[in-house]
């Protein structure tokens, strides 16, 4: 107990008597741990934007007019039976001709059209929700299966090369992305360690006396160790300090910017803190210790 | 009470800084080990503080055999032998206070034992008007000093002294002489590490010369001779 205090002791005595040390070390840490919770930011605001992308392609089945309601739910509860689909929603003529008209209302030339054509010339459809959109491919083959008279329009040629194209770009994103995070974190994480090591080195001399004095190798390297796990504490508390109030102020740009989707950020961190946070606070901690164990070790050769 | 019997030491695969080097200092001496430097003085030292070890020969401090100590005990064997050294090797950003004292902490001291041996060793060397003050805010004979209150807080039995004087003039250099000589008069060891002749000639006790990594004479009552 009294080794623990004298331990604890001493680091705090380093940290506080090398203050300028203290700071060029958590800075760094700092700079390392900004730039990995920008990348989870901009990962995540990419995630999204793709996700909303894909919710907006719907793949819709046209039903003739003249159907009977009967029909078009049998078809609808035949369609929601399949495995892919999420949701199947019945959009009735009366709904078509009623959103088309929410939708050009300020198109005055478009309203007389309709007006001179005198009926509602739109086609009640089934717009069908995909539970994944990455097995679309094989929805539209099921759908194009279904052999019924009823369906006026199944084509979903613009839809398919749509849905590939953002399979494309996502999963090119997807891989860029993991290569520039690796690469980011690897160096970030090399910056720490040698931030830790360097930090060590300017108390070499120290680490040599503490030998000649009779220190057990227990009280040469705790000090060290238990400052770096001090050094870790005090980045992810000042990153956390730092980064809500920055997401706080970055989320009404972004609920701007992606006007209609669901983009919470702010939220994501929020409900993930611990996992976000504390998977960083031990990856720092056992760089820094790891950093720390190799440099003591390194001055306190005999 | 230290025995060297033989020793022998190698650098690298060519470099002969000890050559069957043999002599006893007997519990309570004074004895100066001169030469110039690469004469293996130095070398001798760190031998007897187990930062180096022997290629052949045995070397024992008391009934310890330190030949082929292992690491672990090394800490053991340093908080019985003081050393002090040229360059003081004081804590920069510790008070000349807690520098002492920092010897005993980490040696697993209690507190009531610091409390009580601190001041005394602070008041030996004379510092314990100065004890709050940092290393960077005394004076070279002053840091020496308090090097030396430190190797004095495990009331050891022998104390190594390597060129304590190098950094001195001649006023503080002869102070820790003087200081030197009383710590020896309580019944401490002291080996001193020094090529500065004056000093040697004052003190008229043991003087061992080397040379070449070999001791070319040893004399009860000696001069610097080289």
């Amino acid at each position: 107990m009294l080794s623990l205090y004298r331990i604890i002791k001493f680091s705090f005595q380093d940290i506080v008597r090398n203050i300028w040390l203290t700071i060029v070390t958590v800075t760094i840490l700092l700079l390392a741990l900004f730039s990995i919770n920008t990348l989870i930011t901009v990962r995540l605001i990419s995630d999204n934007a793709v996700t909303a992308i894909k919710e907006k392609i719907d793949i819709s089945l046209y039903i003739k007019p003249d159907t009977v309601e009967t029909e078009i739910m049998a078809l609808k509860a035949r369609v929601a039976a399949l495995p892919q689909v999420k949701n199947v929603i019945y959009v009735s003529k009366q709904s078509a001709i009623d959103a088309f008209r929410q939708k050009y209302q300020n198109d005055q030339a478009v309203l007389a059209a309709l007006k001179e054509l005198g009926r509602n010339p739109l086609s009640p459809s089934l717009t069908i929700i995909p539970k994944n959109f990455d097995e679309s491919e094989l929805l539209i083959n099921n759908l194009k299966m279904i052999d019924t008279p009823i369906i006026e329009s199944r084509d979903f040629s613009d839809n398919t090369a749509i849905l590939n194209k953002i399979s494309g770009i996502t999963n090119r994103v997807n891989q860029v992305g993991l290569f520039v995070i690796s690469i980011f974190i690897l160096t970030s994480l090399l910056v720490v360690y040698n931030a830790i090591r360097v930090a060590i080195y300017t108390h070499r001399q120290e680490i040599e006396i503490m030998r000649l004095v009779g220190a057990s190798n227990f009280f040469i390297y705790m000090p060290y160790l238990f400052s770096a796990i001090v050094y870790a504490l005090i980045s992810v508390l000042i990153i956390i300090s730092v980064f809500y109030p920055f997401l706080t102020l970055l989320q009404p740009y972004l609920e701007a910017f992606f006007t209609g989707y669901d983009i919470n950020i702010l939220s994501y961190f929020v409900d993930n803190f611990f996992l976000i946070f504390g998977t960083q606070f031990l990856v720092v901690v056992a760089i820094n210790v790891l950093a720390s164990l190799f440099a003591v070790r390194k001055y306190a050769r005999i | 009470m230290i025995k060297l019997e033989n020793i022998s030491k190698t650098y690298g695969n060519k470099i002969k800084v000890l050559q069957n080097v043999s002599l006893a200092v007997k519990p309570g001496e004074f004895v100066s080990i001169v030469g110039q430097s690469g004469a293996g003085k130095t070398t001798l030292v760190r031998l007897l503080i187990g930062e180096e070890r022997v290629d052949s020969g045995r070397v024992s401090v008391g009934d310890w055999d330190i030949t082929r100590i292992s690491k672990r005990e090394v800490p053991y064997l340093r908080r019985q032998i003081g050393v002090i050294f040229q360059d003081f090797k004081l804590l920069p950003k510790k008070t000349l206070e807690e520098n002492v004292s920092f010897a005993l902490q980490v040696s697993g001291g209690r507190p009531a034992k610091i409390k009580k041996i601190v001041p005394s060793v602070l008041k030996i060397v004379g510092l314990d008007d100065k004890k709050n003050r940092y290393p960077n805010e005394v004076s070279g004979g002053e840091q020496q000093r308090a090097a030396i209150a430190r190797a004095l807080v495990h009331q050891p039995k022998i104390l190594l002294a390597d060129e304590p004087t190098g950094n001195l003039d001649a006023i503080n250099a002869n102070e820790i002489i003087d200081l030197l000589l009383r710590i020896n008069k309580f019944g401490t060891t002291v080996i001193l590490v020094t090529h500065n002749k004056d000093i040697v000639n004052r003190l008229n006790k043991r003087v061992i010369a080397m040379e070449h990594g070999q001791v070319i004479s040893d004399q009860e009552h000696g001069k610097y001779l080289l």
